[in-house]
Order: C-alpha cells, then sequence, then structure tokens
C-alpha cells in the first residue's frame, strides 16, 4: 500500500512542476504590467519602476522562475500585490469554503446521483429512465450560472426561504476562528445560531455546483449497473432466491461502481474549478472568488499560487480515487 | 461564554436538519443599527496604499484628514485642520490643527502625527503620493509646534490644497509597533486600522475584497450631536454579481448597492416597496483617447473625422437610457475653468467623411483596420466600442474591438508604441481641481502614465498647463485653464463623450445621507437607518 502510494506520488511530482512552468511562463508573457497595477491609478512612471524593481520583476524571466521556484518549496508564494498579505494566507482562510461547498456539491452529488442511477438501470426503457435520462443531459447542459439565478428567483425572492448570498448573515457574529471550517467552528463554540445560518447559506451554493456532477453520476450508474446486470452471477444470484434490494446494492452495485468512482474522483476537481462561477454568483468567500478578483487585477502571485494548489488537489484526488479502486479491486493495488 | 460540545452524531444531524429547514431567514439588512453595504471593498484597507472609490469609503468613515470635501457641488472643509496659511509665493504651507482630537488607539492627535503620516505616503510612494512627489520630500514636512504643521513645496503648485484631503491622518504609535524592517507596517496596515474617524474598523471581521465590519466611534471629535440615530455598525459585504446585486437590494440583504447600477435596472427597483435609486451627478468623464503619435491620429483631420463619427446622443439615451449628460469638454462641465462658449464635436458622419477625406488627400491611412481596446469586464465599454465599430463602418473604417482587463489596459500606455489606437476609460475625481483632468491628461511631462496615454503635445498648452499649476487663488486661475481647454480643443486629440450620473440602488430605510462626488455619496456620519 505504502509502495503504491509512493508510486503515485512520484508521478505525480513531474506533472505539478510543468504546471509550475506553464504557469509561470504564461503568466510573465502576457502583456500586464503588474507593477504598475499594483502602485494604482495614480501612479507615476517613476513610482511603477520602484515597484518593478521591488519585485523583482526586471530580472531575467530564467532568474525570477528559480527564484519563486525557491520560495515555493518553502511554502512562500509571495504576497498578493494587492491585498498585501502573504498568498498562503489568503488561501489559507479561504480554503476551507471552498472545501466545505465542494463537499457539500459531492455529498449531494453521490447521494442523490448514485440511487437514481440504480434506479434508472433498473428501470431501463420504461419512464422513469427517460426522465431521468432527460434530467441527466439537462444537468450537464445547463449553465451553472443560469441555474443559480433560477435558484435565487425561486428560493430566495418568491419564497423567500433561503439567503441569496453570503457565507453568513451579516448582522450574524462570526464564532471564533480555530479550524477555519465556518460550520467546524460553529460547532467548537457551541454556536447553533451561527450552523444554522451558515447551512442555510449553503444550500443554494452547493445545489448548484452539484447539479452537473449529479448528472454525470446518474448517467456512469446507470450504465455500470445495465452492464453488471447481463452478467451471470446475477442471474444465478436470482436463481437462488436472493432478495432484489440485497442482490443490487450489494452485489451489482459493487461490481458497477468502478467507473463512477474514477468520474468522482474528477469531478472533485471539476467541481473546484466550477466553483469559481458559483462562489462568484452567491458571493461566497472561497477560493473561487478569490480567483476570479486575481484575474482581474492581474495579481500574479495569487493566480500562480492556486493554479498550483488545483495541481495539487487534483493530483492527490488521482491518487485517492486509485486508492479507493484499490479498495474495491485489491488486485489494482499489486500493479505498477 | 459559549457551551462546549456535548452533542452526539444524532442531535448534530437534528439540528443540522432542522436548521436547514427553518424558512424566513432571508432578510438580513433588517436591523435598525447596522447598515450592510454591497459596494466593493478596495484592495486592501491601508489609505496610504490605494486610492480609488472604494477606499474613500474606507477613507471616509475609518480616518480623517486635514480637510475634507463635503456637500454638492463639494467644497473643501477644515477637519482636523481648523485653518491653513499660505506664503504669497504659494511654496510655505501652514496648517494650524484642531485640539484634543483623539485616535482609535486613545492617543491624542498632534503636528508630529501629520508629519508621519504625509512622510509615510511619501516613503510608500503608491497611488496617493503620485500628487505630492514632485514638490515636496521628508525633510519639508515639518512641525513648528504641538498644533502647526508646515509643508515647504519644491516648487509652486496651486493643487497642492485640493489635493490635501487625498492624505489620511495615521497613528503612528499603531503603526511603529507594527513595522519590519522599515516596511511603513505596509502589510499590517492592510489589514488593521489606525485612524480617527467616525468609525472605527475591525480587524478580526475583515477578508480583503470579501468582508469588513466597521462600529461607531463613540469619541470622533466631532461628535454625534448631529445625528442623534447614527448607524452603530457599518457591515461591507461586497456583492460581485450585477444581477445578486439587484435581487440583494430588492430583498433587502444589502442597503445599497454600487454607485455603477445599469439603467436597465432603475425601473425594476424604483417599482420595489423597499428600495429606490438614487440619481446624482458626479465628476466621472468618459473617454475615447486617440494615441495621437500613431498615423492617422497624428492628423488633425483624421481626428475630427473620428470625433464626428461617434454617436454621443445615441450613446448616452439609447444605451444608458438618458443617465449621463454630454460633457463636449476634457473635464467636468460642472467644474471651474470650463470655457463655456466652446464648442464640441457633434456626431455628423457627413462632417466625418469631409474631414476624412481631407485626411487622405494629406496621406493619412484611413483605410487601414484600427483596434478600440475596452474593459472586457464592463458591458459600458464593450458597448461604446461597438457602437463606434457601426458608425465607423458606415463611411468605411474597420474597427475591430479588443477586450482587456484594466491591469493590461493601463500597462500597454506606458509608451506611444505599446498604446493602441484607441481605448476607453472614465477619469474620476481623485481631487477636485482642473490638474486632476486637463493638467494630468494633456501636460506633456505625463506621457508614460494612462491618464495622458493620447501622447498628445503642444507647446502653448503645455506653458498654460505649467502656469495653471503655479498660480495661486482659483479666480486667477480658471481663465488660464479656459485658455487651455479651448486649444486642447481645436486640436481634438480625443473624444470627449459624457459626464457620469451616478445610479445606486438604496433601500428606503436610509435616512440623512449626504452627498459628496469625492467618495461618491460613502460617507455614513450622518446616515440613520429607520426601524
Amino acid at each position: 500500500m505504502l509502495g503504491f502510494i509512493a508510486r503515485r506520488c512520484g508521478l505525480a511530482l513531474p506533472s505539478l512542476f510543468g504546471l509550475l512552468v506553464v504557469t509561470f511562463v504564461l503568466v510573465r508573457i502576457v502583456p500586464h504590467d503588474s507593477a504598475a497595477a499594483m502602485a494604482g491609478d495614480a501612479a507615476t512612471p517613476e513610482q511603477i519602476a520602484k515597484l518593478t524593481k521591488e519585485a523583482g520583476l526586471d530580472r531575467p524571466i530564467i532568474e525570477q522562475f528559480v527564484i519563486y521556484v525557491g520560495k515555493v518549496a518553502r511554502f512562500d508564494f509571495g504576497e498578493s500585490a494587492f491585498s498585501r498579505r502573504s498568498v498562503a494566507s489568503d488561501i489559507k482562510e479561504r480554503l476551507p469554503a471552498t472545501l466545505t461547498l465542494t463537499f457539500c456539491a459531492l455529498a449531494i452529488s453521490i447521494t442523490v446521483g448514485i440511487p437514481l442511477g440504480v434506479f434508472a438501470a433498473l428501470r431501463h426503457n420504461e419512464w422513469p429512465d427517460y426522465v431521468l435520462r432527460i434530467v441527466s443531459v439537462l444537468g450537464v447542459a445547463v449553465a451553472a450560472f443560469w441555474f443559480a439565478i433560477m435558484l435565487q428567483l425561486l428560493f430566495s425572492m418568491q419564497l423567500g426561504w433561503l439567503p441569496l448570498r453570503g457565507e453568513l448573515s451579516a448582522t450574524m457574529s462570526r464564532p471564533e476562528r480555530v479550524t477555519g471550517f465556518l460550520m467546524l467552528d460553529s460547532v467548537i463554540a457551541g454556536r447553533w445560531d451561527a450552523l444554522g445560518d451558515a447551512l442555510h447559506h449553503i444550500i443554494l451554493p452547493a445545489l448548484t455546483l452539484s447539479l452537473g456532477g449529479l448528472a454525470s453520476i446518474v448517467r456512469f450508474t446507470r450504465a455500470g449497473v445495465l452492464d453488471t446486470l447481463q452478467n451471470d452471477f446475477v442471474s444465478y444470484g436470482r436463481a437462488m432466491g436472493y432478495r432484489r434490494s440485497r442482490l443490487v446494492w450489494r452485489y451489482v452495485l459493487r461490481n458497477s461502481v468502478t467507473a463512477t468512482i474514477t468520474q468522482i474522483g474528477l469531478l472533485f476537481g471539476g467541481l473546484i474549478a466550477g466553483g469559481v462561477v458559483v462562489e462568484s454568483i452567491y458571493d461566497y468567500p472561497g477560493i473561487g472568488s478569490y480567483t476570479v478578483q486575481a484575474i482581474l487585477t492581474g495579481d500574479n502571485q495569487v493566480m500562480l499560487a492556486v493554479t498550483l494548489m488545483v495541481g495539487v488537489v487534483y493530483a492527490a484526488v488521482n491518487i485517492l480515487t486509485d486508492l479507493v479502486h484499490g479498495l474495491v479491486d485489491p488486485r489494482l493495488l499489486d500493479k505498477p | 461564554m459559549s457551551a462546549p460540545l456535548k452533542l452526539g452524531r444524532r442531535a448534530l444531524g437534528g439540528i443540522a436538519a432542522a436548521a436547514m429547514l427553518a424558512p424566513g431567514r432571508t432578510t438580513q439588512a433588517a436591523d435598525p443599527s447596522t447598515y450592510v453595504s454591497g459596494w466593493a471593498l478596495p484592495f486592501n484597507l491601508d489609505p496610504h496604499q490605494v486610492f480609488d472609490v472604494p477606499m474613500q469609503g474606507v477613507m471616509l468613515n475609518a480616518y480623517d484628514g486635514l480637510y475634507r470635501y463635503q456637500n454638492d457641488p463639494p467644497e473643501i472643509v477644515p477637519w482636523l485642520a481648523e485653518s491653513h496659511t499660505v506664503s504669497d509665493d504659494g511654496m510655505v504651507w501652514e496648517f494650524k490643527l484642531r485640539p484634543g482630537v483623539k485616535f482609535h488607539d486613545g492617543s491624542e492627535m498632534t503636528a508630529e502625527d501629520v508629519v508621519y503620516s504625509f512622510r509615510r505616503v511619501l516613503g510608500l510612494a503608491l497611488a496617493p503620493a503620485g500628487a505630492f512627489l514632485p514638490i515636496l520630500t521628508a525633510d519639508r514636512i515639518t512641525a513648528p509646534s504641538k498644533l502647526v504643521v508646515r509643508f515647504e513645496l519644491k516648487t509652486p503648485y496651486a493643487p497642492f490644497f485640493s489635493a490635501i484631503p487625498i492624505v489620511s491622518i495615521v497613528s503612528p504609535r499603531v503603526i511603529q509597533a507594527n513595522e519590519k524592517n522599515g516596511d511603513w507596517a505596509k502589510s499590517w496596515l492592510a489589514a488593521n486600522g489606525a485612524g480617527s474617524g467616525p468609525y472605527k474598523i475591525i480587524p478580526t471581521n475583515y477578508r480583503p475584497l470579501e468582508l469588513l465590519d466597521m462600529e461607531i466611534n463613540p469619541d470622533h471629535f466631532l461628535g454625534w450631536g448631529h445625528n442623534p440615530k447614527p448607524v452603530k455598525r457599518i457591515a461591507y459585504r461586497p456583492v460581485k454579481e450585477t444581477s445578486t446585486r439587484v435581487l440583494a437590494l430588492l430583498n433587502g440583504s444589502i442597503d445599497c448597492t454600487d454607485t455603477n447600477l445599469p439603467g436597465d435596472q432603475v425601473e425594476r427597483i424604483n417599482a420595489s416597496k423597499i428600495a429606490f435609486v438614487q440619481k446624482d451627478l458626479v465628476m466621472r468623464i468618459f473617454i475615447i483617447r486617440m494615441n495621437n503619435t500613431k498615423p492617422p491620429f497624428n492628423n488633425l483631420n483624421a481626428r475630427k473625422a473620428f470625433a464626428h463619427a461617434f454617436n454621443y446622443s445615441g450613446f448616452i439615451n439609447d444605451i444608458l437610457g438618458g443617465y449621463a449628460t454630454r460633457d463636449p469638454y476634457p473635464m467636468p462641465d460642472n467644474l471651474w475653468g470650463i470655457p463655456k462658449d466652446a464648442k464640441g464635436y457633434d456626431y455628423d458622419l457627413k462632417k466625418a467623411k469631409e474631414y476624412m477625406a481631407k485626411a487622405m488627400a494629406e496621406g493619412a491611412p484611413m483605410k487601414r483596420p484600427f483596434e478600440i481596446h475596452v474593459q472586457s469586464d464592463n458591458d459600458q465599454a464593450l458597448q461604446s466600442g461597438q457602437l463606434f465599430q457601426s458608425d465607423l463602418a458606415q463611411i468605411g473604417i474597420n474597427l475591430k474591438v479588443v477586450g482587456g482587463v484594466w491591469g493590461n489596459l493601463t500597462a500597454n500606455t506606458k509608451t506611444p508604441e505599446t498604446t493602441p489606437d484607441m481605448w476607453v476609460h472614465w477619469v474620476s475625481t481623485y481631487f477636485v481641481d482642473p490638474e486632476n483632468w486637463v493638467g494630468q491628461m494633456y501636460d506633456s511631462q505625463f506621457h508614460g502614465t494612462w491618464k495622458a496615454s493620447s501622447y498628445y503635445k503642444n507647446a502653448e498648452v503645455d506653458a498654460l498647463l505649467r502656469k495653471g499649476r503655479a498660480t495661486l487663488g482659483q479666480e486667477a486661475r480658471a481663465p488660464i485653464y479656459e485658455q487651455a481647454i479651448r486649444q486642447i480643443m481645436i486640436d481634438c486629440p480625443d473624444i470627449w463623450v459624457y459626464n457620469s450620473m451616478q445610479l445606486q440602488g438604496l433601500s428606503k430605510r436610509i435616512k440623512g445621507r449626504k452627498f459628496c462626488t469625492v467618495g461618491q455619496g460613502s460617507e455614513m456620519r450622518t446616515v440613520s437607518l429607520e426601524a
């Protein structure tokens, strides 16, 4: 097991270094002057020149890259040109919100998607299957920003059930920061009012973010279950008088979820990227909205750090996915 | 103290389910002591590092300056200073400070603190320093007594007094305690407060560009006699998307939107029972810049052809819904120094064709493809480019609209070679003086800055603008600027479109709001909220 993890980590490192090189070069070759942006609208050319020198932007690009890699190795991602704080601390402050949102969305996608996929397969070519196929195609096709606005109009404006935006009501005091995860901190502080408020605020963003993943999981699970149902062991199980529910949930599903697990692994990275739009619409204060700001303002250090962070998350989730595959089918752990 | 955690998984699940099912928790701004602002926050909280409209909102509430702009039209009034004197040659300025002013840290403000604040601005040399760096060095700012500050300028500079409100006075005690390697504590003040203003920054409730809370400062030097029911807490919760911003105002989640509300949202908001749209004329002009060094823009007739080809009234009335006023001058038409008799350029494609023919006869390459660069995240800028594209096509000119982000657009203007054929931007009020507009836009010494990106050069205009800068007194300066603007308009270096009307969605529970173009109505000192 440990050898398997070490092999996978070893393979991930060159990919991450490649990502760093490509991102660094892309950020440097676009015609954007970070120093000018940092100096502000009313800055003189002398002020901009001073900042360019301070930030080392007047040095050759190779030298800049070597310095940057050295810093990254020490987990120093530099200072945001605008917030003037360390990028690492900005990310640390925002990552919990993104992870909470992503896990909630993933939980919705999995807990709703897998049963629906199984159900659709069991009702193959009947009306529930047709309805679910249409819904799952729509789920993939519908734009997140449109779905978000529809949810806001219905649940916030029309029915008044759920908050429109944000992570916590403006009039609600925040619990003391311990872990950075708002809900967890609320629980630790015994602040049930804040927990309830935070849960209220995450429902619409999580639903929006889960839509695409849910549709994919329904389709993959349906296809996997349909395939497995053709196997002889299923006919044998039926002939032996196994209860239908036991046969499906215990044996058929276990043999059908390999593709779904892979899909869930890919989805996780996709959800972090998809959060950019969802967080912006709902003003959910995670990495997504931070990234949008960084792109619009040309905050290079932030763009580099966030890209690398998403790369690391992708790599970690891929390794985790391989591990789960291994748990489902231990023969895979022995393969190089 | 909060109760420790003693709940099991089932109980937690129950609480979560109950919280998710409980309806009716959507209205966030109903508390009469808390004002929820949906306006953008500045990039950080240090008023000596950032200088833009969102920062003015922070400065006016959390900090004080020696003087402050108040009212509409703006008047500069004594604030931390009681009065000032200036030498006959305009070189020595002395400000007498108000006694007994306390910073939020409890310490008393003295002239040494004012000296420190101005030296910090110069030392950081970021945006707010732009107005002072050419005329002031640290050693020229002194404190002859506890309540007198003296500035000895390197050269006479009349806009100096207009720029004084730019500088927020900070407490050196808290800043110096957080300095590292002589960095003026710029990282610390980026996320904290060190002022004396009517509201105090709560650093624990700050996350860059996401949220900020301020609480009332009961000891503000002006007291609260003018407002018996002031707002106790300001909660800044910037809303990024326009559609969400409008919905948030309409369901009472926020008390105000930003000031760039699209015209098509006005009727919708005004139909609401809880919100309305406030319209205020501000000093913010919309310009299409032409790169005067690139052929054919180095030809006067070519520039005039372009100036006559923009559909001013179509843009203002049809696209902006009439929420702007046509301003044919290179400066807000509600500021002094405007030659009201000067005639601007009108939309006339016949004239445009005539000037185009003249330019071509003089060898100007009018048939080459052109580019206009706009901020791609700004609908209005994009629409202006598209409208111009359509009108120019009618006279046989091929214009391509190119999108970009603000940082890239301004970075491109560093040299005439990298500056595009044309680009679109606004010039807001940084300080109320012609220097803020024509002074910095058309004096050739500012070439290389985005404000002077038309790379216009006329020796006569340069001399007039420098004379205007060195002459004291508005009455003496006004005719100088009028003469300079007349000449600039004849030379037609740019296309001047409109002066802005600010549209801001406000909750009807807001009372006592006072508008000033500087800060664009973000000062909260006089505001109260109805229950």
